[in-house]
């Protein structure tokens, strides 16, 4: 019920504009007011709640420990200014413009997708108004000039196509599949991908792009079994990740490491293939069974005691670390956006995914992980340095 | 080339074309009998997915049953569409006259009303369900459960309608309508009851190919929208408002659909369709089938 509030509010926000405007001057216990866009309506509106969900959980946990810590000590309690951008990049602009300008928030958390962090990005910089980034993923991210925005992700496709590649090596695959679909992601993980499988002397036997409307992969899967690889990489999209897995059983694909890019970390996945995805691998460096962050485990149990399903292990995960980063940073530094962006820059910090600090707009410390559904849970099985269990090879489906 | 001998392909083509052909047959019920162009069709599949979806979830009713309830959901829905806008605007000649163009940008409203307001009730969390997940093996074809169950239900359901356009009475009034809306009305045909069971069986088909859909998709708000492409598709190539040409279409695409990936290459899937589309506008407006079927 709550939710569904939140997001009736946030609705009339977008309708009415001017409704939370500032008004007047700040008092000890007024909120602190963080803005945000969200892909809540459109094409990109699927991935919103496992970020959302991670926000107001994050506010919940705030607000009951007596509020956000400004530096000195006093306390105030947040709330979000929360708009609509209907999944497109030219109203997110529109919207961080008037969060800054109009609604002159304390604080900015970040909108779904690597779109909208791209074309934000000069806003923030126009502004000189600091933003953690999350759901972003892409090698064009080191293209933006740091200084206002930072990437907890370590899943960006060039070292994900390194890593992958080593991996895979390390588990002794000799040939692989690559299917990919048409979609950027996929299409620039491929793009590193398939040179580092060559260069690990990783035969590709199928390498084929599907478009993102494909309702069937049959034609596909069966060319796959032919060949007989001993790894199948579906760079795919949660969609066509349904399809992959429905599939790829109905055909008995029975390569020993099985990889789906987008959609294993997400609760509806598991529940829709049970024990049948056991082995799947897929991008994340996250795991609440991770002992050594502590905060991990905490986040998961309080994830799902609110929401009744897990969070997603990727979009969840970044959103919750990119509020706890800013959380951190605003007890040190306080609201003052310059002395905030020095904080996040030059700062080390206490997250769900363990300590993390920066190196421009890229996250330094955590490494470029793999995932695999093991007994229904996620677990890190790349790097070692990381790792939660150890990597084990798909035998059926 | 072995494989498209086998009968793994062929089921697969199966699969999904009787899936397209039943998506199709709703949307050129509607089309044919009331001339409106529902471009909300897809949501109406979505509709149903989300029914099977809670009637498991709350419930725990095997998406088999949640049949007729999408059924009965979404013929609700087309009964109150009807009776609340289209009844209205299809009485004023003035209005009948463009109802094409209109029902066009109104039903583009109403897909973005039930997209929104599934997101708004439900979230927009994708959602999914285990379901007949076994696979079987027949000979060299292994099938999963969900898949062979969708494809039994759709060709039982289409082989149904088309005895029922062909066999029963209002059938008969079904097609008069469809071929000769006034000829119809003159001989006595009830076109007004004739029009609100059409919309209704028109919605309720695609309501239960959603719960079809839902055994081995995702379930989001936005799920439907690609339903309503393919939909019309198959439709125009086979004949708009020509129900059996319609039908083969379906099958036809599916067809096109699997054995073309399977002799080029995933990559060429929209460029066969899409070019079947272009060829069929070009070379045969009237429909692929149109001409076979009718003679």
């Amino acid at each position: 019920m709550k939710r569904r509030n939140f997001l009736k509010t946030t609705t009339l926000a977008a309708a009415f504009g001017t409704m939370f405007a500032a008004t007047g001057q700040a008092q000890s216990t007024d909120p602190v007011r963080i803005g945000y866009s969200m892909a809540l309506t459109g094409i990109f509106s699927q991935a919103a709640p496992s970020q959302v969900n991670a926000y107001e959980l994050w506010a919940d946990q705030v607000n009951a420990d007596g509020g956000l810590e400004i530096a000195g000590g006093a306390r105030r309690p947040v709330e979000f200014v929360a708009y609509d951008d209907q999944s497109n990049p030219g109203n997110a602009v529109r919207i961080y413009e008037k969060l800054i300008t109009q609604d002159k928030v304390d604080l900015l958390a970040a909108p779904w997708g690597t779109p909208m962090h791209l074309a934000i990005a000069p806003v923030l910089q126009r502004y000189k108004m600091p933003m953690v980034g999350n759901t972003a993923a892409s090698v064009k991210l080191r293209e933006l000039e740091p200084g206002y925005i930072w990437f907890p992700t370590s899943a960006i496709p060039d070292a994900m196509g390194r890593e992958l590649a080593l991996f895979m090596k390390a588990e002794g695959v000799n040939s692989a599949a690559v299917l990919a679909n048409e979609l950027p992601y996929s299409q620039e993980v491929r793009s590193y991908l398939v040179p580092a499988l060559e260069e690990q002397g990783i035969e590709v036997k199928v390498d084929q792009s599907y478009p993102p409307d494909t309702k069937d992969m049959t034609s596909v899967l069966v060319d796959v079994k032919t060949k007989a690889p001993d790894a199948v990489i579906a760079l795919s999209y949660p969609a066509d990740s349904f399809l992959f897995a429905g599939q790829a059983k109905e055909l008995g694909i029975d390569a020993r490491f099985i990889m789906s890019l987008v959609g294993p970390t997400f609760d509806s996945y598991r529940k829709a293939f049970g024990p049948s995805v056991n082995g799947v691998v897929t991008a994340g460096h996250w795991s609440a069974s991770q002992a050594e962050w502590p905060r991990a485990k905490p986040f998961f149990d309080a994830y799902v005691e609110k929401y009744g399903e897990e969070p997603d292990a990727l979009d969840s995960a970044l959103s919750y670390m990119s509020l706890e980063i800013l959380q951190q940073a605003v007890a040190t530094a306080g609201l003052d956006p310059e002395k905030l962006r020095e904080a996040i820059s030059s700062g080390t910090f206490e997250t769900i995914n363990g300590a993390v600090s920066f190196d421009g707009v890229q996250n330094a410390t955590t490494p470029t992980s793999w995932l695999q559904i093991q007994d229904g849970s996620l677990e890190i099985v790349w790097p070692d340095s990381i790792k939660t269990s150890d990597f084990a090879p798909k035998s059926g489906w | 080339m072995d494989i498209l001998f086998s009968g793994q392909l062929l089921f697969a083509a199966l699969v999904s074309g009787s899936l397209y052909a039943l998506v199709a047959l709703g949307l050129n019920l509607v089309y044919g009998t009331l001339r409106l162009l529902n471009i909300a069709h897809g949501e109406l599949v979505m509709i149903g997915a989300y029914t099977a979806f809670w009637m498991l979830t709350l419930f725990a009713v095997p998406p088999v049953l949640s049949i007729p309830v999408a059924a009965l959901v979404c013929a609700a829905l087309g009964w109150l569409l009807y009776v609340g806008l289209f009844r209205r605007l299809l009485k004023r000649p003035e209005l009948a006259a463009r109802i094409e163009a209109n029902s066009l940008i109104l039903f583009y409203g109403i897909s973005v009303i039930l997209q929104n307001a599934t997101a708004l009730f439900f979230t927009s969390s994708a959602r999914g369900y285990s379901y007949l997940g076994e696979v079987v093996t027949m000979g060299d074809v292994s099938m999963t459960g969900n898949r062979l169950l969708s494809l039994g239900v759709a060709v039982t359901l289409t082989i149904g309608m088309l005895l029922f356009l062909r066999f029963h009475i209002f059938g008969w009034s079904l097609s008069a309508v469809i071929e000769r809306r006034e000829a119809a009305r003159v001989v006595g045909v009830n076109v007004d009851q004739v029009q609100v069971i059409t919309i209704c069986v028109g919605f309720a088909i695609a309501g239960m190919a959603g719960v079809l859909v839902s055994m081995t998709e995702q379930i989001t708000p936005f799920m439907g929208f690609p339903f309503t492409i393919t939909a019309f598709v198959v439709i125009i190539v086979g004949g708009l408002g020509n129900i059996p040409s319609g039908i083969l279409a379906g099958f036809a695409l599916g067809l096109i659909e699997t054995y073309g990936v399977a002799l080029t290459s995933a990559g060429y899937r929209s460029i066969l369709i899409y070019g079947l589309f272009v060829a069929v506008l070009l070379i045969r407006p009237e429909g692929l089938f149109a001409k076979a079927v009718k003679s």
